[in-house]
């Protein structure tokens, strides 16, 4: 177990320093910042100035290499927009986006999981079908269009919950639901394939010929089991809930690292954009670790072989 | 304002008309603001102060926030356009853009050809206790025109030399040229002034997150991207503001940002899309008002490529496009046609110099004339990401060029891969452009406009002397006849394609009431609560 971990650790390191040179790069091919920094009218001479003072004029591996050794100790540069170190900025935020994040993914699997394991229970049923279709329109519809249309209806229209912005928990239900409701679509549709992929199993008609009732033939034999390959695709859906959450951020005004990124990236906040994706890409490298220790916990064959 | 006209005569100098200068000043800034994100003021009625005669709190949305309240650190447009609310500079404007005093009562320009006096405001002092005087004036240049600092805004005091102080009320601002522009420069803008001793004991964070100003409001609280909170400085030289309270929410989207209006939740809200200004006018509870920016479109044409070199061809352009059409289904009729690159609002505008008609026949006529009956192959360029929607017209634009047998190959690139092909002057012969500067002075942005780099390589002697002989200028109603002249050439040169200057949209609810600005200040002083 321990060169399990070991050698997990490892290659998440390597994950991270990979994403810092396709970060770094990528930034660099996006365009100038100081196109965006300077006022539209300004000169030729005060662009130059500019490049220099920052020291954009350089090669931008002389660049990376500067940018390399400051992240190493732990100094991710200065925002330009705001003059202070970028790092904290971010980290700053990190709170709001993981309370809407981890609140939108407990919701998604509060439900997904009993939807799917009733769907698959009671399959061709009309609950199944009303689960199913449900299921099928939450992962078709766009979530920006979805918080649009609930701000329409649950703020303008029925004055029940606040527009935008972070504060009482009122705040939090709109931002949430919208974002969980795409990743619970695929939770439920995935719970219930793995729950008909295990009851049809030999271990569950031998648990029941054993007599045991239905509900513990479920619980204990069936969804143990069904939740393996559902631990792996939430841990999977973690970078995705954050990429949506910087839609989400950005239509409700919530006040984390998303919003935060994507005005950094229209502004060409460089520092700003590399210390976000650094620490997002390192958060959803951290929830696959723990996923990938998570397994051994659930299913005692991968404990045994590593 | 006009009875001050001339109390520097004494100085020795040339009698400066103040409302003149701050005119001049005041136009050029409007443009820069206009399609960006421009935060208005919003009101709501949050809580009741119950301060004597104030008491009102207020919330408004804006569709971005300020970056820092460093006043020589902000970046971008949107910030500099808030600072004003913290810190006052030397001048300030009217809501027409007039020059009005602020820390400066008086000025005039020194007869020595390169340094404006300016009598300094007694008895201000900034938020924390700091008296204002003419040291606070040398500290605050200095420290902008320093590069140490590192100002994005220094270029726009790139003509001041230095600051001398004459007493403790009495400063002299020297420049390295004549430049009739230094009262606009040190206005609301780009003028904020600092107290000495609180900057230098102060680091750097903390003079971007909590400001130390002179102005009407006092910034008590800032949680970034969520909100930030003005108090009325009860000690302000005004007087304190009629509001106490203002909440200025960032809300980036529109339609929340329209939400929360309609919601409530707050008060007034700038940056209105045009599409939704019909549907928030038929609501009973909700005022719109609209201004023109000082943002003025043209197209550029490069003269050094045939067959721009040919006045008839870029005559021939100008009548191809029909510019109230694209007015009135692009901008639903919110934009202005212009016949140059001076905006409305800029001094020395003069209205009876008109835009070319929308005339295809006449194109293609010229066109026939230059010897290109068929037309000719060019490249257009546009962008995307900018302060302001440039590929939508663009698109407009080239199709009406097409219509008069111009072969045209559009490029449309992000405006962060634009700014370097202009910077490397790469761009296609035709490319569209803006330019809102903050000056309303025209001779400063027609001299942008004719520089010779970053894409712009057109220039017509005769109008570039004339804007240096207007900007050499300083008794301002001399230079009326000058920009008079300047316009009828731009238009009989057809240096560019004209187009427009937009709109900035504000809307509000009845609890509040505003009167936007010409030159796009989000400046709250003047905000009511009913």
């Amino acid at each position: 177990m321990t060169a399990y971990v070991v050698q997990r650790l490892l290659l998440a390191v390597l994950v991270v320093f990979g994403v810092s040179i396709v970060t770094f790069f990528l930034t660099f091919l996006s365009g100038d910042p100081a196109v965006l920094m300077l006022p539209p009218d300004a000169s030729a001479e005060q662009i130059a100035r500019f490049r220099s003072e920052w020291g954009f004029d350089r090669p931008i591996i002389v660049q990376y290499g500067n940018f390399l050794w400051r992240a190493l100790q732990g100094d991710m540069g200065t925002s330009l927009r705001h003059g202070t170190p970028a790092l904290p900025l971010i980290a700053e935020r990190l709170p709001a986006t993981l309370q809407l994040t981890v609140t939108a993914m407990l919701l998604a699997v509060a439900l997904a999981i009993p939807l799917g394991v009733i769907s698959a229970t009671q399959r061709g049923s009309p609950i199944d079908l009303l689960t199913m279709t449900v299921a099928l329109v939450g992962q078709a519809v766009p979530n920006f269009w979805l918080s649009i249309m609930g701000i329409l209806l649950f703020s303008v229209t029925l004055g029940w919950l606040p527009t935008s912005g972070r504060g009482s928990v009122l705040h939090i239900v709109m931002p949430a639901g919208v974002l969980a409701i795409g990743l619970m679509a695929l939770l439920t549709r995935l719970a219930r394939s793995t729950m008909l992929e295990v009851l049809s199993e030999d271990y569950v008609r031998t648990a029941r010929a054993k007599g045991l009732r239905e509900w513990v033939v479920l619980s204990r034999h069936a969804l143990r089991n069904a939740l393996i390959p559902l631990v792996t695709v939430i841990g999977l859906q973690f970078g995705y809930i954050l990429g949506g959450a910087v839609v989400i951020e950005t239509v409700f005004t919530w006040p984390g690292v998303g919003l935060f990124t994507i005005q950094a990236i229209s502004n060409r906040d460089y520092p700003v954009v590399q210390a976000s994706v650094l620490i997002l890409s390192s958060a959803v490298v951290l929830i696959n670790l723990l996923v990938d220790l998570l397994y051994g916990v659930l299913d005692p064959r991968i404990r045994v072989q590593a | 304002m006009r009875t001050r006209n001339g109390v520097f005569g004494r100085w020795g100098g040339k009698r400066v008309s103040r409302r003149e200068a701050i005119r001049t000043v005041a136009g050029a800034t409007v443009g820069a603001l206009a399609l960006a994100s421009m935060p208005g003021p919003s009101v709501r009625v949050a809580a009741a102060a119950g301060v004597v005669n104030q008491g009102k709190a207020v919330t408004i949305g804006l569709a971005s926030e300020p970056n820092s309240l460093d006043p020589h650190l902000v970046v971008g447009r949107n910030t500099e356009i808030f600072v004003a609310n913290v810190f006052d500079g030397l001048t300030a404007r009217d809501a027409s853009a007039n020059i009005l005093p602020s820390l400066a009562t008086e000025w005039g320009f020194l007869g020595d050809g390169s340094s404006w006096q300016f009598k300094l405001r007694q008895g201000v002092t900034f938020h924390n206790g700091d008296p204002f005087d003419a040291e606070s004036v040398k500290f605050t240049i200095e420290r902008v025109i320093n590069p140490d600092t590192k100002s994005p805004i220094a270029a726009q005091m790139a003509t001041i030399a230095g600051v001398d102080i004459v007493d403790a009320s009495t400063v002299v601002v020297r420049t390295k040229q004549p430049d009739i522009m230094i009262p606009n420069r040190l206005g609301e803008l780009y003028g904020g002034m600092l107290s000495p001793a609180h900057t230098m004991a102060t680091d750097a964070a903390t003079l971007a997150t909590k400001p130390n100003g002179t102005g009407p409001f006092m910034l008590t609280e800032w949680v970034k991207n969520e909100r930030l909170v003005l108090q009325a400085n009860p000690s302000h030289w005004r007087g304190p503001a009629s509001v106490s309270q203002i909440t200025v929410r960032p809300i980036l989207e529109d339609a929340a940002r329209i939400a929360a209006l309609q919601t409530g939740e707050v008060d007034f809200i700038a940056n209105v899309p045009y599409e939704r200004i019909a549907e928030l006018r038929a609501d009973p509870n909700l005022v719109v008002k609209t201004i023109a920016t000082p943002r003025v479109f043209f197209v550029s044409m490069d003269p050094r490529v045939k067959p721009f070199d040919d006045v008839r061809v870029r005559q021939a352009l100008n009548y191809a496009v029909d510019v109230d059409a694209i007015i009135s289904a692009l901008y639903l009729g919110h934009a202005t046609r212009i016949a140059t690159a001076v905006p409305t609002a800029a001094f020395g505008y003069d209205a009876s110099v008109t835009p070319y008609p929308y005339d295809p026949a006449k194109a293609r006529e010229l066109l026939t004339e230059a010897g290109y009956p068929n037309g000719f192959s060019v490249e257009f360029d546009s962008f995307t990401g900018s302060i302001a929607d440039h590929s939508r017209p663009a698109e407009a634009i080239v199709e009406y060029l097409r219509q008069v047998g111009i072969d045209v190959k559009m490029n449309v690139f992000e405006f962060g891969a634009f700014g370097p092909r202009r910077v490397a002057n790469q761009v296609s012969p035709l490319h569209i452009y803006s330019i809102g500067n903050s000056f309303f002075e025209p001779a400063w942005v027609l001299k942008f406009m004719m520089q010779q780099n970053l894409g712009l390589f057109y220039r017509n002697e005769e109008i570039y002397n004339l804007c240096n002989q207007a900007e050499a200028t300083f008794d301002a109603s001399a230079r009326v006849p000058i920009y008079a002249k300047v316009q009828q050439l731009l238009k009989d040169d057809a240096g560019f394609i004209f187009l427009f200057q937009n709109d900035a949209v504000f809307a509000m609810n009845k609890k509040v009431s505003y009167e936007p600005r010409a030159d796009e200040t989000q400046w709250l002083y003047p905000l009511q609560s009913m």
